[in-house]
């Protein structure tokens, strides 16, 4: 390991950048390099990562192509937090007669806390949410209360004894960070969370996980285990078992209430350690020079490093090993380097933008500091074309996703694919877990172009012997020949505004509830299709496996991945409930028992 | 003995209609006991699947709500295809794609409903095609179709002979369309020959000029195609003589691609099921191909005139099937397809090396394409067994 490393330093600091080949290149040579063990992964902020933005760096230089207007290089550096640790954060108890601090293993600030130290009295507001006024039954834990200036101590979670409906709703207003949001509004100080005797992970503080953004929630947060519990309700009339009891029937009326005479410091020193990804963007230019209107074509470049971010679907054998990452996306980028000739030798009414997009697998963060730079402002974006996991060409078949982001889409995609004569499946929903979300959430029409979910994703084994090169320079010429009209057309295609299927369904967070099961997203059926199960996850243990559809979850009909995560917000954390799937057409029941996500 | 039958298919089919798809039997007509043993013949498919005859199969249009019936100019070089792909119009338009650019453009005049769209065989510059836009309530009934989809209600897929129906010819160079029949009654399916002076057509005109009698009346309107003759005309519509006079729809017509011969369908009397017909080139020596029990519709012969591939419902009644059989009809045929769901209007290209169908294999109806096996096709019908019944009957 460290052998690797020094050799990667190595590279940056001596060979880079006049060593990197750059002479029309393959397919295969691309993936190769990007995919290489000694680029460890690309993590964003890594020394891999930014040896593989070099090596971009040179392909457009030595195609001639420019850095944006503006800039002087192809790099386009961005902030994001790419750790954080908890140095010390403390909490102490102040009553009348007692001062008792709590630490180490007691207390864990929130990954969202700001920084700094608050004295307070103590109110406690139940579970801490608030639904919108709009909601059917609307709660509010903290109607009637006064916050201002003082410290809120919540529950983690939802109220436990609710179903339906009712049950859903609060658990999707029930993020820490929504809890944080609302404690504040409120004109709350300091906010201090405490998981009940009745919830999931009783008595424990809350892991204090990682959040990529740079700022804080403006609030100081703090999590608190069983000991703080009992001390802070030590001489009220009743325990905090009594009032999670009283809580948890969902009854909006039972209200939060004041603690006189108790006090509490919070002391959060979280150290976000700030690191710098980059994105690699450059242009050619409309033929002319003068063009208001832009098409861009992009894949992320980096991965997963050795997989310790919690995306690595690495097997507990498999230890901490590069994840190459070959199909993703070196694939994807090696597939625009490829189309960029043909490109650049023909005419163009707009001009063409190649962005190359770091921080994807940790929240989509790099094509986000692009959006947000504004260095081409989305309004004059005429489409964004994203290629992500384009290696496994197979049976001749392709997915293009976000289909319904324009109603120009198919007849340009039909013209386009007369020559390559791929066997296409469009998916119309633009609400993707990959960049081309940024851009379709910035009004822009997008396409995603994707070869599908396979066993070697986010693992080990995604190395680049595996990949259809023949299949993936098809994949380049279909690419090409839309980017082109795109380019030339003389309209651009007109968004379509299409309705998320759930309000939450940030693609990503799927709650509390763990089921272990890997969907297919690129499988167009009436159901959920699984293109995997996790090892010994709940959904194994239930005997799902590969290719099963999932119909029915709690006794809920499950069309689609949203249907699913929505029967998901309703079930209860140990207790099993029904799930009925197809498996090569046969109707099969089974009983799933459903664990809380760690 | 005919019974009254309804003109109603699910939503979910396909059945751009009429180069021969008239569905003369709804779900709930086709009797129950019937299931097990369509099932049971559903499920003999001798371990041979379609990748035998079909390499590469794919999807080739993929605009618009659904596009059917794709046919070939002489050089394989375009194809023209009906296609709901305008949101001013419910109905089908005719288009024609450039198979080296993937340009489209569209053939018909945008209004009106069209279907049956033939490339001249001599030269592509004309396009013929069956339209209603002459009649002056089309923009009309269009607006009405709109506003009842709109609405949010489906209608049960319907074919309704609109005697409106007139056979148009479209000039790609001048832009202008030549109307080359102008009948009262349904004039439709038409197709050109090899040197693109005549055109195959079916029309149910004969019921509209000669006199019916009370029960022929009723008929006609119970079920106007049941009239449907077979026409032959010149390209420009003069010297219209009919070529078959029997009872049952006949339609569907396509000359071979070396003009020799005419392969179409006729419906049984009631209705219900359908054969493939051959002819030679006037319409003369008749003879039937197929006695499949099954709705057998829009046959079309390889290039080679070796066998002819036609749609049939063998299998179930909503599940079409492509077949094939020899061009006389000595053999049963052969099964080309295995996928559920509708698979039908198959046509091969001129130099017989792909085939083109439509099909709602994954989701709405589109033109597919996929390589083709002539060597696969010639082996499969060598081995097929002989014709159970009616090989050497002369339907005339």
């Amino acid at each position: 390991m460290r052998f690797t490393k020094h050799l990667a330093g190595a590279l940056t600091s001596l060979v880079l950048p006049t060593c990197i080949p750059a002479d029309a290149l393959s397919l295969r040579e691309h993936v190769e390099f990007l995919a290489s063990p000694y680029l460890e992964g690309r993590l964003t902020g890594t020394t891999g990562e930014r040896i593989a933005a070099e090596y971009l760096s040179a392909q457009l230089r030595a195609k001639g192509l420019m850095p944006l207007q503006g800039h002087e290089s192809y790099l386009m550096p961005f902030d994001f937090v790419g750790g954080m640790s908890d140095s010390g954060s403390t909490l102490s108890l102040l009553a009348r007669t007692s001062n008792q601090m709590f630490a180490g293993e007691a207390v864990n600030a929130l990954s969202f806390s700001n920084n700094g130290s608050v004295t307070a009295p103590v109110v406690f507001a139940g579970y801490g949410i608030k639904t919108p006024d709009s909601s059917e039954t609307p709660y509010d834990s903290y109607h009637g209360l006064n916050l201002e200036g003082k410290i809120a101590v919540i529950l983690r979670y939802f109220p436990e004894d609710t179903t339906g409906d009712f049950r859903r709703e609060l658990s999707r207003y029930s993020g820490l960070r929504f809890k944080a949001l609302h404690a504040r509004e409120a004109g709350a100080a300091g906010l201090i969370v405490v998981t009940g005797p009745n919830s999931p992970n009783a008595g424990k503080t809350v892991p204090m996980g990682f959040d990529t953004s740079v700022a804080g929630s403006g609030i100081v947060a703090v999590s608190a285990d069983a000991s703080f519990g009992e001390s802070l309700f030590a001489g009220h009339e009743k325990s905090l078992q009594q009032i999670q009891d009283e809580l948890d029937d969902g009854n909006p009326h039972v209200s939060g209430f004041e603690l006189p005479g108790k006090k509490a410091t919070i002391s959060v020193e979280i150290e976000r350690e700030k690191r710098i990804g980059n994105n690699v963007v450059a242009m050619l230019p409309a033929t002319d020079g003068v063009s208001d209107e832009y098409v861009i074509v992009g894949a992320h470049y980096d991965h997963l490093g050795y997989g310790a971010g919690g995306n690595s679907l690495a097997g507990q054998d498999e230890g901490k090993a590069v994840h190459p990452g070959a199909d993703d996306n070196a694939s994807g980028v090696a597939v625009i380097l490829e189309m960029i000739d043909s490109l650049a030798g023909r005419e163009r009414d707009r001009h063409l933008v190649l962005g190359f997009w770091s921080g994807e697998e940790l929240g989509l963060i790099g094509a986000q500091a692009f959006a947000d730079e504004e260095v081409v402002p989305s309004e004059n974006v005429a489409a964004y074309l994203n290629l992500d996991m384009v290696g496994y060409v197979a049976d001749n078949s392709l997915t293009i996703q976000g289909v319904g982001s324009s109603n120009e889409w198919p007849s340009m995609i039909e013209r386009a694919n007369i020559r390559p004569g791929f066997d296409l499946t469009l998916a119309n929903d633009p609400y993707l877990p990959t960049d081309a979300m940024v851009f379709y959430q910035n009004d822009v029409p997008i396409l995603s172009f994707f070869t599908g979910a396979h066993e070697h994703y986010h693992k080990p084994s995604d190395t680049p012997e595996k990949l259809n090169y023949k299949g993936m320079d098809r994949v380049a010429s279909l690419v090409a020949a839309i980017t082109g009209n795109l380019l030339n057309a003389e309209t651009p295609p007109v968004h379509v505004a299409v309705e998320r299927s759930t309000q939450e369904g940030s693609g990503r967070s799927m709650g509390r509830v763990y089921t272990g099961t890997i969907p297919d997203y690129t499988a167009e059926v009436e159901g959920l299709m699984l293109s995997g199960v996790m090892k010994d996850g709940p959904a194994e243990r239930a005997g799902l496996q590969e290719d099963d559809i999932i119909v029915e979850f709690a006794g809920q009909t499950v069309a689609n991945i949203y249907d699913y995560m929505y029967a998901l917000e309703s079930v209860k954390i140990d207790e099993p409930v029904p799930v009925v799937i197809l498996r090569a057409g046969e109707r099969i029941e089974r009983e799933i028992v459903p664990t809380v996500r760690k | 003995m005919y019974k009254a039958t309804k003109l109603l298919l699910p939503a979910f089919l396909w059945c751009g209609v009429v180069h021969g798809c008239p569905f003369h039997l709804s779900m709930e007509t086709r009797p129950t006991f019937l299931e097990p043993i369509i099932l049971q013949v559903a499920n003999q498919s001798n371990g041979v699947t379609e990748e035998h005859f079909l390499g590469r199969t794919r999807q080739l249009t993929y605009a618009g709500k659904r596009t059917g019936e794709g046919y070939f100019s002489a050089d394989g070089r375009h194809i023209v295809f009906q296609s709901e792909r305008e949101e001013d119009n419910p109905w089908y338009q005719i288009y024609m794609m450039d198979l080296d650019t993937g340009e489209t453009e569209r053939i018909s005049p945008g209004h009106g409903k069209t279907t049956c769209s033939y490339i001249n065989q001599a030269n592509d510059r004309y396009v013929l095609f069956a339209s209603t836009h002459d009649d002056p309530r089309s923009l009309e009934l269009q607006k009405e179709e709109m506003e009842f989809r709109a609405s949010g209600k489906e209608r049960r897929y319907s074919w309704d002979y609109d005697p409106h129906f007139d056979i148009y010819v479209f000039d790609r160079e001048t832009r202008e369309y030549s109307r080359v029949t102008d009948t009262k009654g349904y004039d439709a399916e038409g197709a050109y020959s090899a040197d693109g002076r005549m055109i195959v057509f079916s029309s149910n005109r004969s019921a509209y000029t000669e006199e019916l009698t009370a029960e022929e009346q009723r008929l006609l309107e119970a079920d106007p195609a049941y009239f449907a003759d077979l026409y032959l005309m010149n390209a420009d519509g003069s010297n219209v003589r009919r070529i078959t006079n029997e009872p049952g729809y006949d339609g569907g017509p396509f000359f071979s691609y070396d003009g020799q011969y005419i392969v179409w369908r006729r419906f049984s009397e009631d209705g219900v099921t359908a054969d493939v017909f051959i002819a030679d080139s006037e319409g003369e020596n008749q003879r039937r191909i197929t006695s499949f029990e099954s709705m057998s519709w829009a046959p079309f012969l390889h290039p080679t005139n070796e066998y002819i591939i036609f749609a049939s419902n063998k299998q179930g009644f909503s599940n079409f099937e492509l077949y094939l059989v020899d061009r006389e009809g000595m053999k049963e045929p052969v099964r080309v397809t295995h996928t559920d769901g509708f698979d039908g209007l198959p046509v091969f290209t001129p130099d017989g090396s792909q085939l083109v169908w439509t099909t709602n294999r994954k989701g709405a109806s589109q033109l597919f394409i996929a390589e083709w096996n002539h060597a696969a096709a010639l082996e499969a019908l060598e081995a097929a067994p002989a014709r159970r019944s009616g090989s050497m009957e002369q339907d005339t």
